[in-house]
């Protein structure tokens, strides 16, 4: 089975690993010690302490941190308790008006602001885009993923839960 | 380990028994032990390799044997080999969102008694595109031939081909103008068309005198039976070798062995838990020529997907709190959504190893009835299916690379597969014959954006991984106008850190005719049919029609002066309009107008994918390529992006940095000061939620999927802290 160096999981993770090598990785056998790798290239990139229990975005994360499992921006914003939505505590911009959708799609065919609207959730620290919704006027906000993090790391990783 | 020689049961109870033995043990025909993989690891890859090979040989023959551009240019085919109960052992590349289909299709029939009547004998060959048995749309027409081994049924070979002109109400496959069962073309219902390997004469006339364009159909059902044959031949001479009990344990094992490695590959790639996503799709007919006062012209649904993978590895995915089924030709029957679910495997779990339909037997669809994916009433129209399935199986593609961000698999992640809207034509060819045919070259849309890359450039449709927009001067030859243009859509794939692959758009001046029609189909209207992912944009996918009657094009030539080549960057004044004198058309939604004549140009476009990641992290370098290039324009460049592009010597756009990290840092503080906290807008909108204070269209919406789902009425209400229900007006 296939198993890769640190240096480039992190290089993959960054978009910087050339592409055959990017490719080769692709088209290989997957590495079943890829999780902890990532999760350690990660812990490398963000400046706080917390273990990171498992990314859920691009800048987003489910730490733990002292006795509760938050999720946190990569700037070490916490959006609070994991299995609650973190969109609802991030700070939002609503495109719903021709000019404000226009500035997103300056040359292309809008959509109707009655019928569709763009809701941008941003990290009110330091200004982070971390999910964009296309979403009907009055539609609820989606939740996006409720991981099964004590199943994952009991069943399927076989690792005890919770940092050290 | 259950021990079953070629079974002596008849097929129907054979099938039952199948059922029962799955529903027991949990695993495919009651197979605990692969004990034939065990016994011979080698031989039994082998064996599964000899399968695939007769597969991908069968259908690159009968390629060579079709005469439509759909088969030979773009690769609209698939074949498979089944077991007797009618599950997929095997199959080439192609479509394959059929070779599930096609397995309803052969259990329809045995469900049916066919084994009494029609009979199922030796070289008899059975056709279907009634997607109520088994297919995605009319024009998917699939046929298939019983594989009989020392007088017994040890399997199936079947083959689709995606017909490029069902006779419909109009011309093409996806019929735009169905909104019933009825104007949807020709139909055969899981029909006995041929014996001893020859097709029925009398089915041949009747494809002949329904269909406005018969040698695409009839050629390609002579390619599928060549396949058949190939493929039934090929099995039978492995049977020779292996041993009749040997072949009927080891095609089970393989299906059974595909069920095992699914699960597994969901343990290995993702991570338990809920995902949900959701996107929309937007309908306008209101006025145009055609439609029957039967529903609502315009109309906006809802798709919402609710997906869990549970921790032993199976996926079940929820389409609770979608929309009803329409009077439109957009509805989808479970063996389309079953199909999709298939063929999106395929492509991002199913990777290595057997490929067959225990892939999909560790999985599990969630369709409520009376949906548009899965209709109680099988009057419904279904020929454009694709138009909603696409987009469903879209989101089902940004949960799934979720998923593999989570497991830190970033290379499979991918914002996935958007509508490819179609055009369809037919009237008085270039040669003066009657004609109607679909144009393929919608088969290379662009992708979304993965989360390492930027997406596919016109290079990726859902439905046919071997994607190919075909050679101009082949669709020339088949089709009474010619290319005056064919280029990239600058923007049209989504924003992000990574973009999403860019569409093209083909500008066509009709010629040597006085009658064409031309309709399109699948192209969202009002609402962006696609998403983005961790902070990208979708793409813009509600593009509309612009055409030219009467136009002075060859007045123009004559003279040599410059012509309109695509539509431009201006979405208020396009380059038809630039150009070109005579009636301009804007037409938004499916275009269904008067037929077009010599001199008229006609523009269509298709769709670029979502992006991922935020905007302000976009490569400079690659941004200045992508401007250099037409992929990006510079206005988004800086406007979108905050990239700031010089000139150089040549005039060539080059970043720069230090003004790009200036204006981001602008750009980002501006975001900051913009933003709201969320439980303030929330709080915000409460009141014009509760006064159902929406566009008639989006109300109506909220009504069907209240009416329709405790859940999403649930969710809704706990969401505004509102009473759904009374807001809507539901009882
Ligand atoms: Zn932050």
């Amino acid at each position: 089975m296939s198993s890769y160096s640190k240096e480039v999981i992190a290089d993959l993770v960054a978009g910087t690993l050339p592409w055959p090598q990017t490719r080769r990785v692709m088209s290989a056998y997957k590495d079943d010690d890829r999780f902890f790798k990532y999760v350690a290239v990660l812990q490398d990139r963000v400046e706080w302490k917390d273990p990171i229990l498992l990314p859920v975005s691009d800048h987003l994360f489910i730490c733990q941190s002292g006795d509760e499992r938050v999720t946190k921006c990569e700037c070490g914003h916490s959006f609070g308790d994991y299995r609650k939505n973190w969109k609802l505590k991030a700070h939002i911009i609503v495109r719903d008006t021709e000019e404000s959708l226009r500035e997103i799609y300056p040359n292309s065919d809008l959509p109707d602001p009655e019928w569709m609207e763009i809701r941008e959730f941003i990290c009110p620290e330091c200004g982070t885009l971390h999910e964009v919704e296309a979403a009907a006027p009055g539609y609820p906000i989606v939740h996006d993923f409720e991981p099964d993090l004590e199943g994952f790391y009991r069943d399927w990783l076989k690792k005890p839960l919770g940092g050290e | 380990m259950l021990d079953k020689p070629a079974s002596t049961l008849r097929i129907r109870e054979r099938l039952l028994e199948s059922e029962r033995l799955m529903e027991e043990t949990g695993c495919y025909d009651g197979i605990t032990e692969l004990e034939l993989r065990n016994q011979d690891p080698l031989k039994f890859e082998t064996l599964h390799t000899k399968l695939r090979a007769y597969c991908v040989s069968a259908r690159e023959m009968a390629r060579r044997i079709s005469a439509s551009p759909g088969v030979r240019e773009v690769g609209e085919m698939v074949v498979a080999i089944y077991t007797p109960e009618g599950d997929a052992i095997a199959l080439s590349n192609g479509i394959m969102v059929h070779v599930h289909t096609m397995s309803r299709f052969i259990k329809w029939m045995i469900r049916n008694g066919y084994e009494d009547n029609p009979c199922i004998r030796d070289g008899d060959i059975f056709a279907n595109n009634d997607a109520f048995i088994g297919t995605v749309q009319v024009p998917d027409v699939m046929d298939v031939v019983p594989i009989f081994h020392s007088g017994k049924l040890v399997g199936w070979a079947g083959a689709v081909c995606h017909e490029l002109e069902a006779g419909g109400i109009t011309p093409g496959g996806d019929v735009a103008l169905a909104q019933e069962r009825f104007t949807e073309g020709l139909f055969v219902c899981a029909e006995k068309v041929g014996e001893n390997d020859e097709l029925r004469r009398d089915y041949v006339i009747r494809c002949e005198r329904n269909l406005r364009m018969p040698i695409y159909w009839v050629l390609d059902e002579k390619a599928k039976v060549a396949s058949c044959i190939d493929m039934r031949e090929s099995v039978k001479a492995l049977i020779d070798e292996v041993g009749l009990d040997y072949w009927m344990k080891i095609s089970k094992e393989f299906i059974e062995e595909g069920r095992r490695a699914q699960l597994a590959r969901s343990r290995q790639l993702t991570v338990p838990g809920i995902y949900r996503g959701h996107t929309f799709y937007g309908h306008v007919t209101a006025g145009k020529p055609g439609y029957q006062p039967l529903g609502d012209p315009d109309w906006l649904y809802n798709m919402p997907i609710e997906m869990e993978i549970t921790t032993d590895g199976k996926i079940i995915m929820d389409f609770e709190g979608t929309q009803p089924w329409g009077f439109h030709s957009m509805n989808c029957t479970p063996a389309g959504m079953d199909g999709g679910m298939f063929v999106t495997l395929t492509q991002h779990m199913n990777f290595e190893g057997l490929v067959n339909d225990g892939a999909w037997m560790a999985t599990e669809l969630k369709l409520p009835k009376g949906t548009w994916t899965n209709p109680d009433s099988e009057m419904a129209a279904t020929a454009t299916s694709w138009a909603l399935l696409l987009p469903a199986y879209g989101v089902f593609q940004r949960l799934l690379s979720r998923s593999f961000i989570a497991r830190g698999f970033v290379e499979e992640a991918f914002v996935g597969q958007v509508n490819s809207p179609m055009i369809e034509m037919g009237g008085t060819s270039q040669y003066g014959t009657l004609f109607g045919m679909a144009h393929f070259e919608c088969a290379a849309a662009g992708s979304g954006a993965l989360a390492i890359k930027d997406g596919l450039d016109t290079a990726y449709v859902g439905w046919n991984p071997e994607s190919d927009m075909g050679n101009i001067e082949i669709w020339e030859q088949n089709m009474p106008m010619l290319y005056i243009g064919r280029s990239i859509v600058p923007n049209s794939g989504g924003a992000g850190k990574y973009r999403g692959g860019c569409s093209f758009l083909s500008t066509w001046l009709v010629s040597k005719t006085d009658h064409l029609r031309l309709v399109t189909s699948e192209h969202s209207s009002r609402v962006f049919d696609n998403g983005g992912m961790c902070g990208g944009y979708p793409a813009p996918t509600c593009q509309k029609h612009r055409a030219v009657r009467n136009s002075n094009i060859f007045e123009l030539a004559g003279k040599g002066a410059p012509l309109a080549h695509h539509t431009g960057t201006n979405p208020h004044r396009s380059e038809l309009e630039l150009r070109l004198e005579g009636e301009h058309v804007t037409v938004e939604g499916p275009y269904i107008t008067a037929p077009h004549k010599t001199g008229d140009v006609f523009t269509h476009s298709y769709n670029g994918g979502g992006g991922y990641g935020d905007v302000l992290e976009r490569d400079p370098v690659k941004t200045a390529w992508d401007v250099e290039n037409g992929f990006l324009t510079k206005e988004a460049a800086e406007g979108v992006f905050g990239i700031v592009l010089d000139e150089d010597a040549d005039g060539f756009p080059v970043a720069n940095l230090d003004a790009t990290k200036r204006h981001r840092a602008g750009m980002r503080a501006e975001r900051l000061a913009k933003a709201r906290p969320v439980s303030d807008w929330i709080a915000s909108q409460r009141s014009r939620v509760e006064a159902a204070a929406f566009a008639p269209e989006v109300k109506k919406m909220y009504a069907s999927a209240i009416k329709l789902s405790p859940r999403f009425t649930k969710d809704f209400s706990d969401f505004w802290q509102v009473d759904a229900k009374a807001a809507f007006g539901v009882e």
